[in-house]
């Protein structure tokens, strides 16, 4: 069997993992100095201010063209998830339906399993109970 | 004393045919992967029992043929998808924990829209999760609940907790959850009030952007994505490496929007003038003081966590006023703590042994 240390593999996943430490460590100096958080906030609120009023535009420029905005998308496309989870539980309760009729014909709501569940002995909290 | 390492030759073909068939499955899976999706992520059945804008009540369907007495709501980090709680079959919390007899419900959020913008912490502490909590009740018929908050949704929970001792929360589960903002160094520069102007950022922009929540995030290690790439074309051959990177990447890059004058609120409150560890926070005009929580509180912390080091985390089983109380360090790092091979094995066993005791 071979030794991993001499394992070329091994070691370049190794030297990958000391890369990444060494550059984060070396970056996170930098990131906690002063001079960093100053400049990048002012970078930062110059973008954000910018990024704002690039939004406002697009989304008149869109409502203009009559064409839908990236935040009606995105409402949209929640909608569809939400839509989508809804399908999902219809074809489970099909399938369950199924499964216990073993036809397609509805059957009530299943029952909520009994809250009478004990925990195993050893598991019982030793601390005060407040 | 160990022997020095030698080089076993006879081993040598083998190990190159090996890497001849790995660079070969590389190319295959490669292509497979730009023109495949990820696995389907939060599948665990599950009904919607509110939507109010941002927020997101959700009850998981039973797996046990009998569960404890309290139900448990997991109340989800502001910033992030609740899916980390529900990867894929074999991978999810929530699986896991109806599977061992629990009745979970979970609070999620979406995306504020822009008129959410003014939501402030007390319409999270004082209106969200009473209002779930109530849901919760009135659904499962039982008073009492055991609560669970992940990272800021475990602040969002003490913060309920301290305000309303006498309330439903039965029990307390944090995991990874900052007490001392002073000490999430990289987060108090990048937010150091001489030259952070939140007021004019928040003006500007409305709700913070996700882009910039996930650069924040990024910048604590701005090596990883880079190396992380690397890794994966190194592992691509690797169906398993594969899915857990997607399903974590995938997570990961999901980041939320926050709405404006939360993200104002969590700022002047938390990072600058650090008021919970001061004992001085408020929410809505009422106090909200970590020693006023009496109930059952297990706080479980990373080893290797970059987002909320120990140092922050620490100070909270000290200053909760409980009598039952432990603090658990577990390897592993913030997201790994609580999904994943690593949560599998370590918290997830912890804590069913813990919470199993008072769920009935």
């Amino acid at each position: 069997m071979s030794d991993k240390i001499t394992d070329p593999v091994v070691l370049w996943q190794k030297m990958l993992g000391e890369m990444e430490k060494g550059f984060n460590s070396l970056a996170n100096q930098a990131l906690a100095s002063p001079q960093f958080s100053k400049a990048m906030n002012q970078a930062g609120g110059v973008t954000a201010g910018a990024h704002k009023q690039l939004g406002d535009i697009m989304e008149k420029y869109f409502i203009s063209m009559n064409m839908p905005s990236r935040s009606q998308m995105v409402g949209v496309a929640e909608r569809l998830q939400t839509i989508e989870g809804q399908l999902n539980d219809i074809k489970l309760l099909l399938q369950e339906m199924q499964k216990q009729t073993g036809t397609m014909r509805p059957a009530s709501a299943p029952a909520r399993p009994p809250r009478t569940r004990q925990p195993p002995a050893a598991s019982l909290p030793s601390g005060d109970k407040t | 004393m160990s022997a020095a390492p030698t080089l076993d030759l006879a081993s040598i073909p083998d190990r190159i045919q090996s890497e001849v068939q790995r660079a070969i499955l590389r190319s295959v899976k490669g292509v497979e992967y730009f023109a495949s999706s990820g696995p389907a992520l939060g599948s665990t059945p599950k009904d919607i029992l509110s939507i109010r804008g941002t927020m997101r009540l959700y009850h998981y369907r039973p797996l046990a043929d009998e569960i404890y007495r309290v139900p448990i709501l997991i109340v989800m980090a502001t910033t992030n998808r609740g899916y980390i709680m529900d990867m894929v079959p074999g991978q999810s919390f929530i699986e896991f924990l109806l599977k061992r007899g629990y009745d979970v419900y979970m609070l999620d959020w979406t995306a504020p829209k822009p008129e959410e913008q003014s939501l402030r912490m007390e319409d999270y502490v004082l209106d969200f999760i009473p209002h779930c909590l109530r849901l919760v009740q009135e659904d499962s018929g039982e008073q009492d609940v055991n609560v669970i908050g992940y990272c800021f949704g475990g602040v969002l929970s003490l913060l309920y907790a301290s305000i309303h001792p006498d309330g439903p929360v039965r029990s307390l589960i944090c995991f990874t959850t900052p007490i001392d903002f002073r000490e999430m160094t990289l987060f108090q520069n990048f937010s150091d009030r001489r030259y952070f102007d939140v007021d004019r950022l928040v003006d500007a922009v409305g709700n913070v952007p996700p882009e910039m929540i996930l650069s924040s995030f990024e910048m604590l290690r701005p090596a990883s994505r880079a190396i992380t790439q690397i890794q994966l074309w190194d592992n691509i051959w690797n169906d398993e490496y594969v899915k857990s990177y997607r399903m974590f990447d995938r997570w990961a890059t999901d980041t939320l929007p926050l709405a404006g004058e939360y993200f104002r609120g969590i700022t002047k409150d938390l990072m600058w003038d650090n008021k919970l560890f001061n004992g001085t926070m408020s929410v809505g005009g009422r106090g909200a003081d970590l020693a006023k929580i009496k109930v059952p509180l297990l706080h479980a912390v990373a080893e290797h966590d970059h987002i909320v080091p120990y140092e922050a985390a620490r100070h909270l089983i000290p200053m909760v006023g409980s009598s039952d109380k432990e603090e658990v360090i577990l390897k592993g790092g913030h997201v790994s703590l609580v999904a994943g091979a690593n949560a599998v094995k370590r918290l997830w066993p912890k804590l069913d042994s813990w919470l199993c005791g008072r769920s009935t």
